[in-house]
């Protein structure tokens, strides 16, 4: 191995660093650099290196296949690339403890496989691995996504250990370790650039410019349903599972929060994403620092694609058992999370109230012109500007718990409407009946109106216990809006709608629910369990899998030598040799026999001129040139002999042996 | 469309080139690893290989900004040979001389060729060898098959070499090895002196003037001494064109005569002393004359069939004894060709410096050659012809050589994935004079003479 020493066995323990792969990486590194300290090496034959690349191949596409299945997209990724250093391990072995010091290229690139031997035969062109060994290493250590200074550091060291070998002759160590003393400042000054860059950019345009999928929030805007005519109508799909803690499950689950509102949407100003960081075991997420909250739930939801925003209950400081690569969270109480498995079980510690969500600003008072007129009037009769705060809040539930009707059917006509009046404020002065987002929008510009700050609330209800699931289940159709109020120093969720809309999005459930329940349950047992397994560790799951192809195809490798072996016993290569069979060789071993055998390097001809008139009794080779002039076409002539040229030859033996023998 | 896609293929010819000339093993493996943390770090929060991108990144900037200062000044100049051939490694030296005042050390040098850019018309109409088992996708697209154009139209292989230390002001011999792909003219544009950034990655190229050229014979292959079917024919005549013009024949002796010796030449003394018919026999009486023709009448796509036949001529030209012999080369290039060596007349060299330069000939139809062999001829005691197809109008050229009485030598070269007997049409008779050569077996055609 013509690697710098201890080189790659400092890359390989970097990788199981940073992956947590130590032991596994101490191994590996002693196998690789041993083979320094051992004289004896293998003869292996390209047929052996293609085998091992193949088994390689075959364990890389078995674990490529498993991940995938278990994982979402991007996390079976990120892990197949940090476990490649143990998959290509076999191959690398291979190569440093061979006789050569690489392997032929074709071993590696299936496509000059197939590719025709060259002719004339010439050798492969061959390539050391241990260099792309270790570009896989470092590839491998960065997938590990192991924050802070260490990576950058190492990969900066072990690249100049790498490079100091390849430096130009013409420059003094001392510009070579100046120039790269700036590369790493440099690449350092880049990485932190290119980090921020990437965030702001994602912040800014990302959640403006790209559609969410239906059912999942948005935390940049939310369109409400608010002036829309007709029925609204949600699924029975159950999207979460909440398996309450300590107490009572929450009562609502949030999933983002809105400050301005704008002709039926409401908008999340100024709410640019941060990311959080996971805590030592990657699946705890500590949101606060607040040590005083209890356990609230445990939720299960789906994940599309791996990524979503979480319903956490207001107060949220924990989120433990989520194993996702990125969770970022926004001054209004979103928490985004990514790179997840489909399903998601997370257990949730909160306090009293949030802190979350970030103190009020201006936009948390702020009432729209066009809505302006109907809140103000509202305000003033119920004269909310003389009470306290807790008044306040106590006067507005029961106003709209009094006055106001649920009804998720709008059978509104424009004629109905009076001029210039807006769809909210016909909700507040008119029709007096509407879906939860009617009563959450009119209490938050309610009460900011009456200079409380509010925010405008989006995420589920939780109503339903489940005796199947034994525990509460939340359907898309729980889906809800309330107002987040600022009261005595936090906020606190403040729902105004009716308590019996429960009841009557449940009268407009299927008569199919039980059975659309039953398979949901189903499906939901089943993803956890490959989850489960999942969690339970991958190299457990994984063993089930490897142990039998690994199994299998070691006998194939040896069932492959054996079949081979057992062919060079059974027929020996044949080598073709038309004429061994010839006649002459019987008069040529009785002229051996008469004592004038042929020379080393002469030739039949030769001989037999040689022997003409030679030995005791002289021999007659007249007789000999035709036999001879036979056997050197049965021999050699491509065309070969004919049968009867060959009794011919045969027949002239005979009668010159015949007469030699008697003489 | 075929445009577009012809000049994509000329822009990745000309970056795989550019990245193959600049970087260094050690700065390919960088870049290599730019790329893999470049795709693993397009989300700087999933993973952390974007730490190493942006490292790699400043590597490379670094190492292309500092080798591109303080290029050494230098010259050179090349001290060629006067031939080489297609195939086989031509050696020269090349005098690189230091024109700074500081010794130099750890440049490399590297000869440089025009690079191998197949024209468009070439592209289109060039048909790869076995390119027909390529996948449906390789065939629409093309690019294995540009690869491989791109390889044929190389001219040369140049190899890049260390330059050793150049002391201040002084010159240095440099062993340069090249390998011509391409017959005919080896223009060499000029010697490009490199010098390492201080990483020792990538490669700051400066070319120094140096324009030369070199003529590279075609391929040679080991031919049999050949012997013409049929009784050869002597004849006289050939005196006016050997050196020693006038009557030089010289009296050597009488001998037994043989079919076809002219009647003036019989010794009637003899004859009545002997009994048997002589003649007398002069010591240069007749030459022996050749005719090898070489067909150079070929479609698009039967290049390769064309270099290989132009092998083929170059290697009779070699083989055949012109000491005692006269050999004309008869082709149509732009016009119809004759050259005649032997005697003194001009060398093997000449005609294989000929053969270096021959081209296919496609504004002409094949009767040009037909017509240029057959008035050619009365002077010829044989001919090989060197055909590049075995179609009606060369089997109607033969038929006619036939007619003529002239003993034939006759090989076809075919493709490569020709497998099929030649049909022997009108050589029926001499199965044993006419040969089928495959491109790429063309040696083991040659040796079954």
């Amino acid at each position: 191995m013509k690697t710098t020493p201890l080189l790659l066995g400092a890359a390989v323990l970097f990788w199981g660093w940073h992956t947590d792969l130590l032991p596994f990486a101490a191994t590996i590194a002693l196998l690789l650099e041993g083979s320094r300290l051992v004289a004896w090496r293998w003869n292996v034959a390209a047929g052996d290196f293609r085998r091992v690349a193949d088994g390689c191949a075959l364990v890389f596409l078995a674990l490529a296949v498993y991940l995938y299945s278990a994982n979402q997209t991007t996390r079976a990724i990120l892990t197949v690339i940090q476990w490649l250093p143990l998959v290509t391990l076999p191959l690398v072995a291979l190569q440093v403890y061979s006789m050569s010091d690489t392997i032929p290229l074709n071993t590696v690139f299936l496509s000059l496989r197939r590719k025709a031997a060259p002719t004339p035969p010439r050798p492969w062109r061959t390539i050391n691995l241990a260099y792309p060994y270790l570009v896989l290493c470092l590839a491998a250590a960065g997938a590990a996504n192991v924050r802070g200074a260490r990576f950058y550091l190492g990969f900066c060291l072990l690249l100049a250990w790498a490079l100091w070998p390849a430096r130009s002759p013409r420059d003094s160590a001392l510009v070579w370790g100046g120039s790269l003393a700036l590369v790493v400042l440099v690449g350092y000054a880049g990485h932190v650039g290119l980090h921020d860059l990437q965030r702001h950019v994602g912040d800014r345009f990302v959640a403006w410019f790209t559609p969410s999928p239906i059912g999942e929030a948005d935390a940049a805007r939310t369109r409400t349903a608010i002036g829309e005519i007709g029925a609204l109508k949600l699924s029975d799909r159950i999207v979460l599972r909440v398996e309450p803690g300590r107490g009572s499950p929450p009562l609502l689950l949030r999933e983002a929060s809105y400050t301005v509102y704008a002709s039926s949407t409401w908008w999340a100003a100024r709410a640019a994403f941060e990311s959080v960081r996971p805590e030592r075991d990657g699946t705890t997420w500590a949101l606060t620092d607040d040590v005083a909250s209890r356990e609230a739930a445990t939720i299960s939801a789906y994940l599309r694609d791996g990524r979503g925003f979480l319903a956490l209950p207001t107060g949220t400081t924990r989120i433990e058992s989520l194993p996702v690569t990125t969770m970022e969270r926004s001054p209004l109480g979103a928490v985004r999370v990514d790179g997840g498995p489909r399903l998601v079980a997370y257990r949730v510690r909160a306090g009293p109230a949030s802190s979350l969500d970030a103190p009020p600003g201006p936009a948390d008072l702020a009432v729209p012109p066009a809505e302006a007129s109907a809140v103000a009037r509202v305000a003033g009769e119920l004269d909310l500007a003389s009470k306290s705060p807790a008044d306040m809040l106590d006067t507005v539930a029961e106003f709209f718990r009094q006055r106001f009707t649920y009804s998720t059917y709008a059978s509104l006509n424009a004629g109905d409407r009076e001029p210039g009046a807006t769809a909210l404020g016909d909700f507040l002065l008119r029709s007096r009946s509407g879906h939860c987002e009617y009563f959450a929008a009119a209490t938050v510009l309610l009460l900011r109106a009456a200079g409380i700050p509010a925010r405008y609330a989006t995420g589920y209800s939780v109503q339903e216990f489940s005796r199947l699931e034994k525990a509460y289940v939340v359907r898309d159709r729980h889906a809800h809006a309330w107002a987040l109020v600022y009261h005595d120093g936090a906020w606190r969720d403040f729902d105004t709608t009716p308590p019996g809309w429960v009841n009557a999005e449940q009268a407009a459930a299927s008569i199919w629910e039980p059975v659309a329940d039953a398979w949901s349950r189903a499906a939901f047992l089943f993803t956890r369990w490959r989850a489960r397994e999942r969690t339970g560790g991958v190299p457990d799951g994984l063993a089930w899998v490897l142990i039998p192809l690994l199994i299998l195809l070691g006998w194939r490798l040896y069932a492959k030598k054996r079949v081979a072996r057992l062919k060079t016993t059974a027929a020996p290569r044949v080598l073709i040799t038309p004429g061994a069979d010839s006649e002459w060789y019987r008069i040529a071993r009785r002229l051996e026999d008469l004592g004038m055998p042929r020379q080393p390097g002469e030739t039949q001809s030769r001989w037999v001129a040689r022997l003409d008139g030679a030995g005791e009794r002289p021999l007659s080779t007249e007789s000999l040139r035709p036999i001879l002039d036979l056997h050197d076409r049965y021999r050699f002539d491509p065309a070969g002999v004919s049968d009867a040229e060959k009794e011919v030859l045969k027949s002239g033996v005979h009668a010159w042996l015949e007469r030699h023998q008697s003489a | 469309m075929n445009r577009l896609r012809y000049r994509a293929f000329c822009l990745v010819s000309s970056l795989d080139a550019w990245i193959g000339r600049r970087f260094t093993p050690a700065g390919l493996i960088v870049l290599g690893g730019l790329v893999i943390s470049a795709v693993l770090g397009i989300d700087t929060n999933q993973t952390v290989a974007y730490q190493a991108f942006t490292f790699l990144l400043a590597l490379l900037a670094m190492a292309m900004l500092s080798a591109a200062f303080a290029r050494p000044r230098c010259t050179a100049s090349r001290v060629l040979p006067r031939f080489g051939t297609v195939g086989a490694e031509l050696a020269y030296r090349i005098v690189v001389t230091n024109r700074t005042r500081r010794t130099q050390r750890g440049l490399l040098l590297r000869d440089t060729v025009p690079p191998a850019v197949p024209s468009f018309d070439a592209f289109l109409h060039t048909r790869e060898p076995g390119g027909g088992r390529r996948n449906w996708f390789d065939r629409t697209v093309g690019y294995p098959r540009w690869s491989w154009l791109v390889a044929d139209h190389r001219t040369a292989d140049v190899r890049e070499m260390p330059l050793g230390t150049m002391p201040a002001g002084e010159a240095i011999d440099v062993r340069a090895v090249v390998t011509p792909r391409r017959r005919g003219r080896l223009q060499f544009t000029g010697v490009a002196i490199a010098r390492l950034d201080p990483f020792g990655l990538f490669k700051s190229w400066t070319t120094l003037p140096a324009a030369q050229s070199v003529l590279v014979l075609p391929t040679r292959y080991p031919v049999p001494p050949v012997a013409l079917p049929g009784a050869r024919k002597y004849q006289p005549g050939g005196v006016a064109l050997a050196s020693a013009v006038g009557e030089s024949e010289e009296f050597v002796s009488v001998r037994e005569y043989r079919p076809g010796d002219p009647l003036r030449r019989l010794h009637w003394k003899s004859w009545a002393k002997t009994g048997t018919p002589m003649v007398k026999e002069y010591q240069d009486e007749f030459f022996v004359r050749h005719a090898l023709v070489l067909d150079t009448f070929g479609t698009v796509g039967s290049e390769d069939r064309f270099e290989e036949a132009v092998s083929v001529a170059a290697s009779f030209a070699c083989t055949i004894d012109t000491q005692e012999s006269l050999l004309d080369l008869l082709f149509v290039g732009p016009e119809r060709q004759c050259f005649t060596a032997g005697r003194g007349l001009g060398g093997t060299d000449k005609m294989l410096e000929i053969l270096a330069s021959v081209s296919l000939c496609r504004d002409k139809p094949f009767s040009v050659l037909h017509r240029s062999v057959v008035d050619h001829l009365s002077s010829a005691s044989g001919c090989i012809c060197v055909l590049l197809a075995w179609d009606d109008a060369r089997r109607a050229f033969v038929r006619h050589l036939r007619t003529l009485g002239v003993p034939l030598l006759v090989l076809v070269v075919t493709d490569a994935d020709v497998s099929a007997p030649l049909d022997q049409g009108p050589m029926s008779d001499q199965p044993e004079c006419v040969h089928p050569l495959r491109v790429g077996a063309i040696a083991e055609g040659l040796a079954a003479l």
